[in-house]
C-alpha cells in the first residue's frame, strides 16, 4: 500500500468509527424528547400525580376521606391502564396552572374547560367531556328574569368562583352586570341565598341542585345550560408524547362507552349524594 | 383609708347585658334568619370514621388536617428558633455587616404581608431548594418502619415536598419574629454583666455562652412559647398554597358538602382549644419566672398577643 492510500484509508476508517461511536452514545433529538416526556417519568416513578380541586360532582371527599367523583374515576382508570398507581394532589383552583407549570404534578384532570387563554399556557388533550354553564337566581331580587339579557344591567350582581370558566362565561354573556368573585363555590352560593347577589353562574349541575335544595328562595331563570364547554386534561407544553398518549386513551374509553356511562352516573342523578352528606 | 369598691359595679352588669344581647342577636340571625340549611351531621363523619377493614375508628380528614397543623407548627417553630437565634445574635453583633444583614432580614419580613410572603417563598424559595434535596425520591424509597416513622413525624411520601415547603415557609417567616425576641432578651441583660465578664478576660463568645445567654434564655422562654402559639395560628395561611393542614382540609370538606358554616365553626374550635390551652401554660410559665426573680429587679414583660 502506498503511504497516501493508507493515510486516506486511515482517515476514512477514522471518520466511520467516529460516526458509529457517536451514534452509539448520543441519541437523536427525537429519542431525547421521548426520554424526557412526562409519561416516561411516570412509568419510572410508578405513580401518576394528578392535580385537581374539589368541585361537585367532579371530585369530592366522601365520608371516609377518600376522593370520589367523575374526574377521580377517569384518573384512576387512566393510571390503571398505564400500569401505575394514582396520586391526587388537591390544589386551590386559582393556583392550579402555576402548580402544573412548576412540576407539582404531571397532569391536571379536574374538569378544566378548554379556553384559548388557558391553551396559551398549557396543552390540552382532546375533550373527554363537555360541561356547560348554568345560572341560578334569587326569587325576589331577580323576579321575572327569564333570559340572560334581563341580567345584563349594571345594577345586577353576579357571583362566581374566582378563576373558573364560569367567571369567563359571565363576563362574556352578561358583560354589563357587576361581577363578584369568591374563592370557593359555597361562598358564592351563600351570597345568593343571603340575597346579596341576583344570581350565581356555575358549571352544571350545581346550579340546578341548588335550585332544588332551596326551592323556596331560588329558581332557574333559564333551563339547562347556556354554554357548551369542552373539558380536557391539561399538561405542560413541549411534551408531544404525553399529549399523544392521553389523546389515544381518551379515544379508547369514549369508543367503549365507558366515559358516557361514568358521566351519566355522576351528572344525571344524585345517586352518589349519600356518600358525602 | 380608701373605701373598698364592690368587685362588679352596676355599670358592669349593664355592659354585660348589652354584650350578651348583641351575641344573642348574632346567634339568632345565624340560626333562624339566615337562608341556610344546617347539616351538622357531616361534621362527626369528617372528624372520625369507622374503618371497615381494621374494625376500628380512624381520624378522618378534619382530624388529619389538625394533626398536620400541629406537626407543621412544631417543625416550623424548631427551625424558626434556630434561624431566629442566629439572626438575633447577628442583630447584637459588634460587626456592622452582621447587624445590617440581620436587620435587613427582620425588617423585610416584618413589613411585608404574610400572604404575599407565603406565595413568594413557595414559588421561588422552597420549590427550588426542595427540588435540589430530592426528598420525595428518598421518601418513596423508604420501606417498612422507616416509612411509618416518616409518615408519623412528617407526611406521606406524596405530600412530603409540600409539607416541607410549608414548614420552610412558616419557619422563614416566624424566624424574623423570634430573632426580635432573642435580641430583646440579650439586650435586657444588664450591661454590668458584660463589663464584669470582660474584666475577668472572657472572650465575647465565652461571655455569651456562659453569662449572657443562660440569663437571656430565661427571659425569652415565655415569649418564645407565645410565638409557638402564633405559629399554629399562622399555619392556616399556608392553606392557600394547598398544604393539607386543617384550614385546607376544611375548605375541601366545604366544597364537597356545601356545609360551609358548620365547617368554619368546627375549625375555629379546633384552633381555639390547643391555642387557649397553650396560652394558659405560657401565663403560668411567665408567673413562675417572675416569682423567681429577686425583688427590685425589673423583668421585661412581653405582651403575649
Amino acid at each position: 500500500m502506498k503511504p497516501i492510500q493508507s493515510a486516506l484509508l486511515t482517515i476514512i476508517f477514522g471518520i466511520a468509527a467516529l460516526c458509529i461511536g457517536s451514534n452509539a452514545t448520543a441519541a437523536t433529538p427525537q429519542q431525547e424528547l421521548a426520554a424526557a416526556s412526562t409519561i416516561e417519568a411516570v412509568k419510572q416513578r410508578g405513580v401518576l400525580k394528578v392535580g385537581m380541586d374539589i368541585f361537585q360532582p367532579w371530585a369530592m371527599k366522601d365520608k371516609t376521606g377518600k376522593l370520589i367523583g367523575f374526574e377521580i374515576d377517569v384518573a384512576t382508570r387512566l393510571a390503571e391502564d398505564m400500569g401505575v398507581k394514582v396520586e391526587f394532589v388537591p390544589t386551590a383552583w386559582s393556583g392550579i396552572i402555576p402548580a402544573l407549570l412548576t412540576g407539582k404534578f404531571d397532569v391536571i384532570i379536574g374538569g378544566m374547560g378548554i379556553t384559548a387563554q388557558r391553551a396559551l399556557q398549557v396543552n390540552f388533550s382532546n375533550p373527554y367531556d363537555y360541561s356547560g354553564m348554568g345560572i341560578v337566581a334569587h326569587k325576589t331580587l331577580a323576579a321575572g328574569f327569564d333570559s340572560l339579557e334581563s341580567f345584563n344591567r349594571p345594577d345586577v350582581q353576579i357571583a362566581v368562583k374566582l378563576g373558573t370558566s364560569a367567571a369567563a362565561a359571565a363576563k362574556k354573556f352578561i358583560p354589563k352586570a357587576t361581577l363578584r368573585q369568591f374563592d370557593t363555590e359555597p361562598q358564592a352560593y351563600q351570597e345568593l341565598r343571603n340575597g346579596k347577589v341576583h344570581a350565581v353562574v356555575g358549571s352544571a349541575p350545581r346550579p340546578a341542585f341548588e335550585a332544588v335544595e332551596y326551592a323556596d328562595s331560588l329558581f332557574l331563570p333559564i333551563k339547562g345550560t347556556f354554554t357548551q364547554e369542552p373539558i380536557g386534561f391539561a399538561l405542560r407544553k413541549g411534551d408531544p408524547d404525553s399529549l399523544a398518549f392521553f389523546n389515544s386513551w381518551i379515544t379508547i374509553v369514549s369508543m367503549e362507552g365507558w366515559l358516557k356511562e361514568r358521566h351519566d352516573y355522576w351528572f344525571a342523578g344524585k345517586a352518589w349524594a349519600g356518600m358525602v352528606e | 383609708m380608701r373605701l373598698k369598691k364592690p368587685a362588679i359595679t352596676v355599670l358592669d352588669w349593664v355592659l354585660l347585658a348589652v354584650i350578651l344581647g348583641f351575641l344573642t342577636y348574632v346567634v339568632y340571625r345565624l340560626f333562624f334568619a339566615l337562608n341556610y340549611k344546617w347539616n351538622w351531621a357531616v361534621i362527626p363523619t369528617y372528624l372520625l370514621r369507622f374503618d371497615g377493614e381494621t374494625q376500628g375508628w380512624k381520624a378522618n380528614i378534619l382530624l388529619e388536617g389538625f394533626f398536620t397543623t400541629i406537626k407543621l407548627s412544631v417543625w416550623a417553630t424548631l427551625l424558626a428558633a434556630l434561624l431566629g437565634f442566629a439572626i438575633g445574635l447577628c442583630r447584637v453583633s459588634p460587626r456592622l455587616f452582621l447587624r445590617m444583614t440581620g436587620r435587613t432580614y427582620v425588617e423585610s419580613i416584618r413589613n411585608t404581608p404574610p400572604l404575599v410572603l407565603v406565595f413568594i417563598f413557595y414559588y421561588f424559595v422552597s420549590d427550588q431548594l426542595l427540588a435540589l434535596a430530592g426528598l420525595e425520591e428518598l421518601a418513596r424509597a423508604a420501606t417498612g418502619t422507616g416509612r411509618t416513622l416518616l409518615a408519623f413525624f412528617f407526611a406521606e411520601p406524596n405530600l412530603i415536598n409540600q409539607f416541607f415547603s410549608g414548614v420552610l415557609t412558616l419557619a422563614l417567616f416566624q424566624g424574623a419574629y423570634i430573632a426580635e425576641i432573642v435580641r430583646a432578651g440579650i439586650q435586657a441583660i444588664d450591661t454590668g454583666q458584660w463589663e464584669a465578664g470582660k474584666s475577668i478576660g472572657l472572650t465575647r463568645w465565652q461571655l455569651l455562652r456562659r453569662i449572657i445567654l443562660p440569663q437571656a434564655t430565661r427571659i425569652m422562654l415565655p415569649p418564645l412559647a407565645g410565638e409557638f402559639i402564633n405559629t399554629i395560628k399562622w399555619s392556616s395561611i399556608v392553606s392557600i398554597i394547598s398544604i393539607q393542614e386543617l384550614t385546607f382540609q376544611g375548605l375541601q370538606v366545604m366544597a364537597s358538602t356545601h356545609a360551609a358554616i358548620e365547617v368554619w365553626l368546627t375549625i375555629s374550635v379546633m384552633y381555639l382549644v390547643p391555642c387557649l390551652g397553650l396560652s394558659l401554660c405560657v401565663r403560668r410559665l411567665e408567673r413562675a419566672f417572675a416569682g423567681e426573680d429577686r425583688a427590685g429587679q425589673t423583668v421585661p414583660q412581653f405582651p403575649s398577643y
